[in-house]
């Protein structure tokens, strides 16, 4: 099983140690064997397995899930495999690492990775904090990653000289810790192959492991492997496709409409099909459709459009039926004087924010309601507690401030990262949103507030700095709030809960796309086989949407209302995932029709910018959110952000602007 | 379909290079024919096409329009994976943003299609008067790297279309059989757009 060696590793010390102590193959020497296996996979072994890896959803330590992390290589091809213990299984030990997480089996088997073909790695992340235990991260061509999988008993460097041994590894030079699977001889192919569309296929087959894990090969390897314990001698089951699942029990659900309903709802719903067709030309009225059509794609629009059978949306009937309730106006002073009691605190938030979902904020109102919504407030403070409060921040804002405002001319001559964070917010906030009055004309006041605040913000979150996006996020806040300091406090506690977004190894939004792909699945099964198809599984062409909550895509009051109700995390604190799921619904019709490929779509996307209907595109969310229940939820992994963020606070090292050239961990 | 002896080709070209150099002012202005002083930043990226009728051949420009914020710079090979053509962009205002464009050609020479047609673009070339970079500087440097080389202005227009139309006729005639970004480009009668001489 010893290979040659065609990709050093030699001047990996971990490697080397290894290699000397002979850790790497003691370990897992005694559970690797040969059986012979029916099918054509032939002989499959195990050549790595080490128990107590886990993953960390969530901060809670209740909520970790352990398990054993397999290698196994049939024919030429390995595969990496990581299960979660079952409650009581052996390989645990309670004393240490406590009972199994508290999350329940379905949320752990989200996790599950069955199968996966290291041929569909990208990349391993290695990391080796000097506290803490060591983890890697498994990045997949497509782009997206798995959670960290940490290692308790640690083991990472006898896993990675293990693939070395059986496939192509090699270390990036950009980056010692990142290890490049399937890194081909030719560099030129390097960077390229690990972000090629047809990549994506088989992130669809690897999700497919992830959730499925029902393909035949598998059930040979399992079958084989009935001599762990895990398997206790028996045959294992299919595993149930949880996604399939959900669809089952949601059209179960619905199996109750009597036929008489159906019927007239379905015709209903074609006809607001319709109307939602022809409205598509006012759509292409916005400012980003090319303006001066030489642009071939509209001639192509005409001809395909009905070239396609697109298959019926598979919840049409029982959309109709739960319809989300009619859009209220928003609330006004008198109805928000109602909910607070004599002292100023909210007596019942759960109903406020049931208000505000259902209909929004008036304008003069949102400078009070926002800073609850927000978190920067609590609902049961006092009027007095909230002035005391605000009179400290205000300070606390100031001294922080206070930290660029007193480096000199000189200092920023040796302080390069000050100057470029404070040439980065420049460039932006001079083109935020200068189109409003507010932020209007030459020597605004309030592009000054944006800049201070914002450099301000990079002093505070050193780690996470300044990114393209948060003018974004800061600029309604401003208008809104008005106050500086305010502002501040309130946009903080936003990127409390978005910061993530920004992450430079781009974990938070790979999050919410993977989340977002599973509800499309389960939501829309025919889109979802489209876009698989499509190489589109990466939802990379809704990255502006999540990235800055829709900034881009509704002008700015409309804007106001929606972050609103999102903030209200009435029904779900990823509503905004279900608004996604809603807008692709919508256009699924064109989007399949059209056979859009992954650019056409992206332009697509791109340009529906000030052109969907909030109200409705809320409402048509509310219905997705209720159908998919408590189903919908367990496809997002709990730490998806705006979930609050999960382990210790800061997990960032961003190194801003120099580390040109990294071999991205995207 | 194209008459005998004259090629359809579809290009897809990304622009690199820093923030704020005027990527997406480009595009704009080669595109729709306009500026805006405030052009919002990009975020993700951006898709355009436009069709340019040379005299051998008619040429699709696929155009990604991408963040230039070195954060964002993991998403870069997603965009620049299988083009035939790059534009790298600086502001000859920012000595800063020049540096920026020569790491964008040296990643370009080592990960790229070693086919790409590449050019380097100095723009605001109308704020002569806050010029960092020399134009000589960057058309040494351009020779020396194999690209070719043009002061833009996305404001006045000098030179926007010129780069394009450039890179269309560089751009080899003989439609590459194998397509290494796996996109398969689809080239029906409907695709031929009329001439595009629309952004003057
Ligand atoms: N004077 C001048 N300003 C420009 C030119 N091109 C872009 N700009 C301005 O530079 C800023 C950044 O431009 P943008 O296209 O957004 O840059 P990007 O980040 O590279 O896409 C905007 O305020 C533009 O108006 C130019 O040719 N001349
Ligand atoms: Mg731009």
């Amino acid at each position: 099983m010893q290979e040659p060696d065609h990709h050093d590793l030699s001047d990996d010390s971990d490697y080397a140690a290894s290699q000397q102590q002979g850790l790497g193959k003691s370990t897992f020497r005694s559970d690797s064997g040969k059986f012979g296996a029916g099918g054509d996979g032939g002989v499959w072994e195990v050549v790595y397995f080490r128990e107590n890896v886990a993953i960390h959803p969530t901060q809670y330590s209740s909520e970790r899930i352990s398990g054993r992390l397999r290698l196994i290589k049939q024919g030429d091809a390995l595969f990496m495999t990581w299960i979660p213990y079952k409650a009581g299984q052996s390989g645990v030990d309670p004393a240490r690492y406590g009972e199994n997480s508290s999350l329940s089996e379905k949320d752990q088997n989200l996790y599950t990775i069955r199968d996966l073909p290291l041929e569909d790695v990208h990349s391993i992340r290695r990391h080796t904090p000097a506290l803490g235990w060591q983890y890697i991260i498994v990045v997949l061509l497509s782009g997206l990653a798995y959670p960290p999988l940490y290692f308790y008993n640690s083991g990472v460097r006898e896993f990675l000289s293990t693939i070395k041994q059986h496939a192509f590894i090699a270390r990036s030079s950009d980056d010692a810790n990142v290890f490049l699977v399937n890194n081909f001889q030719d560099p030129l192919q390097k960077t390229l192959s690990s972000l090629e569309l047809h990549g994506v296929a088989s992130i669809a087959n690897a999700t497919s492991h992830i959730s499925f894990g029902s393909v035949s090969s598998n059930q040979d390897i399992n079958r084989g492997s009935s001599s762990n314990s895990e398997y206790s001698g028996k045959p294992r089951k299919r595993i149930q496709d949880p996604a399939r699942d959900i669809s089952i029990q949601v059209l179960e659900k619905f199996s109750l409409v009597t036929k008489f309903a159906r019927e007239t709802t379905t015709q209903l719903f074609r006809e607001s099909q319709n109307n939602g067709f022809n409205n598509y030309g006012k759509i292409q009225k916005n400012e980003d459709a090319p303006s001066k059509s030489s642009v071939a794609p509209d001639h192509k629009i005409e001809a395909n459009i009905h070239n396609v059978p697109v298959p019926t949306d598979p919840l049409k009937n029982e959309l109709s039926l739960i319809w989300g309730k009619p859009r209220k106006l928003p609330m006004g002073l008198e109805e928000w004087n109602i909910f607070l009691d004599p002292e100023g605190r909210i007596m019942d938030p759960v109903a406020l924010k049931k208000r505000i979902f259902y209909g929004g904020v008036q304008n003069g109102l949102r400078k009070e309601v926002w800073k609850f919504l927000l978190g920067y407030f609590s609902y049961n403070s006092t009027y007095a507690e909230r002035e005391y409060l605000s009179s400290v921040k205000k300070k606390n804002y100031e001294t922080i401030k206070f930290q660029w405002q007193s480096i000199s001319p000189d200092q920023a001559k040796m302080f390069t990262k000050f100057r470029e964070r404070k040439g980065l917010i420049e460039k932006d906030v001079v083109r935020t949103d200068r189109s409003m009055s507010f932020y209007d004309g030459d020597e605004n006041k309030n592009v000054e507030l944006l800049r201070d605040v914002l450099l301000t913000y990079s002093f505070y979150n050193f780690d996470l700095g300044y990114c393209q996006g948060m003018s974004d996020f800061l600029s309604p806040i401003l208008f809104v709030i008005e106050d500086e300091s305010e502002s501040f406090w309130c946009f903080a506690a936003l990127m409390q809960r978005l910061g993530s977004n920004f992450n430079r190894d781009q974990s938070g939004m790979h999050a919410q796309l993977f989340a977002l792909s599973k509800l499309v699945e389960i939501l829309d099964c025919p889109l979802h086989n489209y876009l698989k198809q499509a190489d589109c599984l990466n939802y990379f062409f809704c990255f502006r949407w999540i990235l800055i909550q829709f900034k881009r895509e509704f002008e700015y009051d409309q804007i106001m209302l929606l972050w609103e109700v999102l903030w209200t995390h009435y029904f779900s604190e990823h509503f905004h995932l279900y608004i996604c799921v809603a807008i692709l619904k919508k256009y699924r019709q064109k989007i399949i029709g059209e056979q859009m490929d992954f650019d056409t779509l992206l332009k697509f996307i791109n340009e529906l910018s000030c052109g969907i209907d909030l109200d409705e595109t809320i409402r048509d969310a509310e219905a997705l959110c209720n159908c998919a229940g408590e189903n919908g939820e367990a496809c997002i992994p709990p730490g998806t952000p705006p979930s609050l963020p999960i382990e210790t606070p800061m997990m960032y090292q961003q190194d801003d602007e120099d580390d040109f050239g990294k071999s991205g961990c995207i | 379909m194209a008459t005998a002896g004259n090629s359809n080709i579809n290009a897809k070209l990304v622009l690199l290079g820093d923030m704020g150099a005027g990527k997406s002012s480009l595009v704009l202005r080669f595109v729709k024919g306009q500026f805006l002083e405030f052009q919002e930043s990009t975020i993700g990226a951006a898709f355009f096409s436009q069709t340019l009728a040379l005299s051998d051949a008619t040429v699709k420009l696929e155009i990604w329009d991408t963040a230039g914020q070195e954060r964002y710079h993991s998403l870069a090979p997603m965009y620049y994976r299988g083009a035939s053509a790059a534009i790298i962009a600086y502001d000859i205002t920012n000595t800063e943003s020049f540096e920026r464009a020569k790491k964008w050609v040296d990643e370009l020479q080592k990960q790229g299609n070693p086919n790409m047609v590449t050019a380097l673009a100095g723009n605001k070339a109308d704020l002569e008067e806050n010029r960092k970079v020399a134009a000589e500087e960057a058309k040494a440097y351009a020779e020396v790297n194999g690209l070719f080389f043009m002061e833009t202005s996305a404001k006045t227009a000098v030179n926007v279309n010129d780069i394009f139309y450039e890179i269309a006729r560089r751009l080899p005639r003989a439609q590459p059989a194998q397509n290494p970004g796996g996109m398969i480009l689809t080239n029906t009668p409907s695709e031929i757009a009329q001439s595009s001489n629309c952004c003057s």
